[in-house]
């Protein structure tokens, strides 16, 4: 796809497998967008110590469909989280497992790509919405870590919540 | 009332229930029976009846949260008097199950009373009193043992008569407790049984930037839910206590927060937007596009979004209005003993919308059997001269989640057409800058001059009944519940706040002849808040 004008990079994963990128692909990363500013060009293949290939290729999958995305500005909110819906293909694209799920999320938080950031806690949103805590509990595997004494008195300090 | 008559009408109305009994059989068969474990320990007490005749306490109005059935919520389980997980009180009523122990009657009675439904309840209480004469106790320890003792989720069946040894814990102070979960990992769940692998947990290894994205979405889409979240484990508890941004953002917000809110009336009372020819900038208390201050007596932004007034879209405001009215005797039948008193309910409900307007309505009807249906295209449906059968009304926002919607019943149309259409806007707060509101009319009786600039009063005005030239209106005062600390506990809930209006004063106002009327208010209840599913969720 788009074999224009671009130029390729290598990413190095975690666990050392290299994969070729369109640089405005990668570009969508602003972790590595900053870096390639200062580095002018890389030549070399570029190591992402923190995400394993199959992470990265389902990372680098989203970058692709986004690719000719407007880039986001600096300043975060509104435009982008007035809607609290996310558009279909990013829905499928995030039918994952959970651990898949967070794994995409910390990669997208390590390279620096907000709109995936956002799009995987939006998911994340979706999946706690209309939950009781113990089903939330249930829902991530987390342990209730409160004493019964805890647990009442933070209810009792959260009894306006229901909004 | 004393005991004699009493005892007499209750023995009048056993013998009743005896002989109907014997004639027809009632699923309730076995009523008795199954409560004896219930009864039996504790006969020595004379039968109470505090709560029972407690209908004049109800003149307080004050629902404590702590407290506060879920008004429609039958007792699905023992919880759910006493916990309010639930987003929703009236899309669930189906399993209305019949009580048959004591304490489900006594259960049935409190959520009775509290609906308004004074006749029912006092029905259902009688029934738990003869079953077992200290059901009061074992309900007090049922529902509100938290508030002095900590039984762990009792459920009916655990002996009222804990020992009392379980003393507590010396009570660290709120802030501190959840300042201590800072650094707290996310525990991840053990299995559930010993040996196997531990289910995985992959949002235990979330940094807390990550964390607090999550939780800020969480917000964004559902306050309640992110209240929610601080009950999940000790850091989320933290973060929902101390992420002051997220709080900031929700205040900012056009969904939850005050850029909803109007200060100024933003349509007219049929809901058409007003055309000015210059057209000013709508205030809000917290825009985005400068600073902004946290308002001075408040010292966090959480704060500001609970105390700041505020006018909630997820739900419905109801004033559940009660007054007795003597009557023949046995002319009520469908209440067993013979009661010369007439209990009339009536209802008023209010929801709002962020575009201004509002939906007035008063009704006999029950707020299960209406409120789901109260939204703009059904009360269009509902007023139009010639009613289509059930045109799709799936242009309402906040009615249908729930994909297709149900056609709306004959009794809620009913009672939707009567609805008023109606325009609001709260009280502007006092800034330093900007000239001082000026009021759209002078109201007898009113001075506005002189009154007390008060930021929680809200305006609401509503079209008259029958004739348009009448205007009504109504104004009301955003209120806190106040909360009394339950039987000794020295642990006050936090009351919630801004969710209840009481009424300020409700005048008529003749368009053509500039005059005005006033309403009398001797019934009038203040307007409460309930949460109903799906509504100004999208």
């Amino acid at each position: 796809m788009a074999e224009t004008n671009t130029q390729e990079l290598t990413f190095t994963s975690s666990d050392g497998k290299n994969m070729k990128v369109p640089r405005d692909v990668a570009e969508r990363s602003l972790l590595i967008k900053n870096m390639l500013e200062d580095l002018g060009e890389a030549t070399e293949a570029i190591p992402i110590p923190n995400v394993t290939e199959n992470v990265l290729t389902k990372v680098l999958e989203w970058c692709t469909h986004h690719r000719n995305d407007p880039p986001t500005t600096g300043d975060e909110d509104d435009s982008r989280r007035k809607t609290t819906d996310i558009e279909e293909w990013d829905q499928k694209f995030m039918q994952v497992d959970q651990e898949m799920l967070f794994e995409i999320i910390l990669a997208a938080n390590y390279l620096d790509i907000k709109p995936l950031l956002d799009i995987g806690c939006k998911t994340v949103a979706n999946m706690i919405k209309g939950k009781s805590p113990e089903e939330i509990r249930k829902t991530f595997n987390i342990q209730n870590d409160f004493t019964p004494e805890e647990e009442d008195q933070i209810r009792r300090e959260n009894e306006w919540a229901e909004e | 009332m004393d005991d004699s008559a009493e005892l007499e009408s209750f023995r009048r109305q056993w013998r009743e229930e005896v002989e109907s009994r014997a004639k027809q059989n009632l699923p309730e068969k076995s009523l008795a029976t199954p409560s004896r474990t219930v009864a039996s320990q504790s006969r020595k007490f004379p039968p109470t009846r505090h709560e029972a005749s407690a209908w004049k306490e109800e003149e307080e109005e004050e629902v404590a949260p702590a407290h506060a059935p879920m008004e429609l919520v039958p007792a699905l389980d023992g919880l759910s008097l006493a916990k309010q997980d639930d987003e929703d009180a009236f899309h669930l009523r189906a399993p209305l199950k019949e009580p048959k122990s004591a304490l489900e009657h006594f259960e049935r009675a409190v959520e009775k009373e509290a609906a308004g439904n004074l006749g029912d309840s006092l029905h259902h209480y009688r029934k738990a009193y003869r079953l077992d004469a200290a059901v009061d106790k074992e309900y007090r320890n049922k529902h509100f043992a938290g508030a002095w003792k900590r039984p762990p989720q009792t459920t009916s069946s655990d002996e009222p008569t804990k020992p009392a040894a379980d003393e507590k814990p010396a009570i660290v102070p709120t802030p501190e407790l959840i300042a201590s979960f800072s650094h707290l990992p996310i525990p991840p769940a053990e299995p559930l049984f010993e040996g196997d692998p531990t289910p995985p947990c992959p949002i235990a290894n979330v940094p807390s930037e990550v964390i607090v994205e999550i939780l800020k979405c969480v917000a964004l889409t559902d306050p309640a839910a992110f209240g929610r979240m601080a009950l999940v484990c000790k850091r989320f508890a933290y973060h929902f206590s101390h992420e002051q941004q997220i709080w900031k953002r929700l205040c900012q917000g056009a969904k939850f927060g005050f850029k909803a809110m109007h200060y100024s009336f933003a349509c007219d009372i049929h809901g058409h937007a007003e055309h000015t020819l210059a057209p000013v900038a709508r205030f809000t208390p917290f825009p985005t596009d400068m600073p902004v201050q946290i308002p001075s007596p408040l010292s966090s932004w959480s704060e500001v979004f609970h105390t700041f007034p505020r006018i909630r879209f997820t739900g419905i405001y109801i004033s559940t209005v009660n007054y007795t009215r003597a009557g023949a005797a046995s002319a009520y039948s469908n209440i067993s003993w013979n009661s010369p008193i007439h209990i009339v309910t009536y209802y008023r409900y209010l929801r709002f919308y962020p575009d201004g307007t509002v939906i007035y309505l008063l009704t006999t009807v029950e707020p299960a059997d209406v409120v789901p249906h109260i939204n703009k295209s059904n009360v269009t449906a509902a007023r139009a001269p010639s009613r289509k059968q059930h045109s799709r009304n799936t242009s309402d926002l906040g009615s249908s989640v729930t994909g297709p919607q149900d056609p709306v019943p004959p009794i809620a149309l009913d009672a939707l057409k009567r609805a008023q259409w109606g325009r609001w806007r709260l009280s502007k707060p006092a800034s330093p800058s900007g000239p001082p509101e000026e009021p759209e009319y002078s109201i007898p009786g009113k001075d506005n001059s002189t009154a007390a600039h008060d930021p929680r009063d809200l305006v609401v005005e509503t079209e008259g009944v029958g004739a348009p030239k009448y205007v009504y209106v109504l104004h009301l005062g955003l209120r806190s519940t106040t909360v009394r600390p339950t039987h000794g506990s020295q642990m006050v809930p936090n009351p919630s706040r801004n969710t209840k209006l009481v009424w300020k004063g409700y005048w008529s106002y003749d368009k053509l002849t500039d005059d005005w009327a006033e309403f009398g208010l001797k019934n009038d209840r203040a307007f409460v808040f309930r949460r109903v599913r799906g509504w100004g969720m999208i």
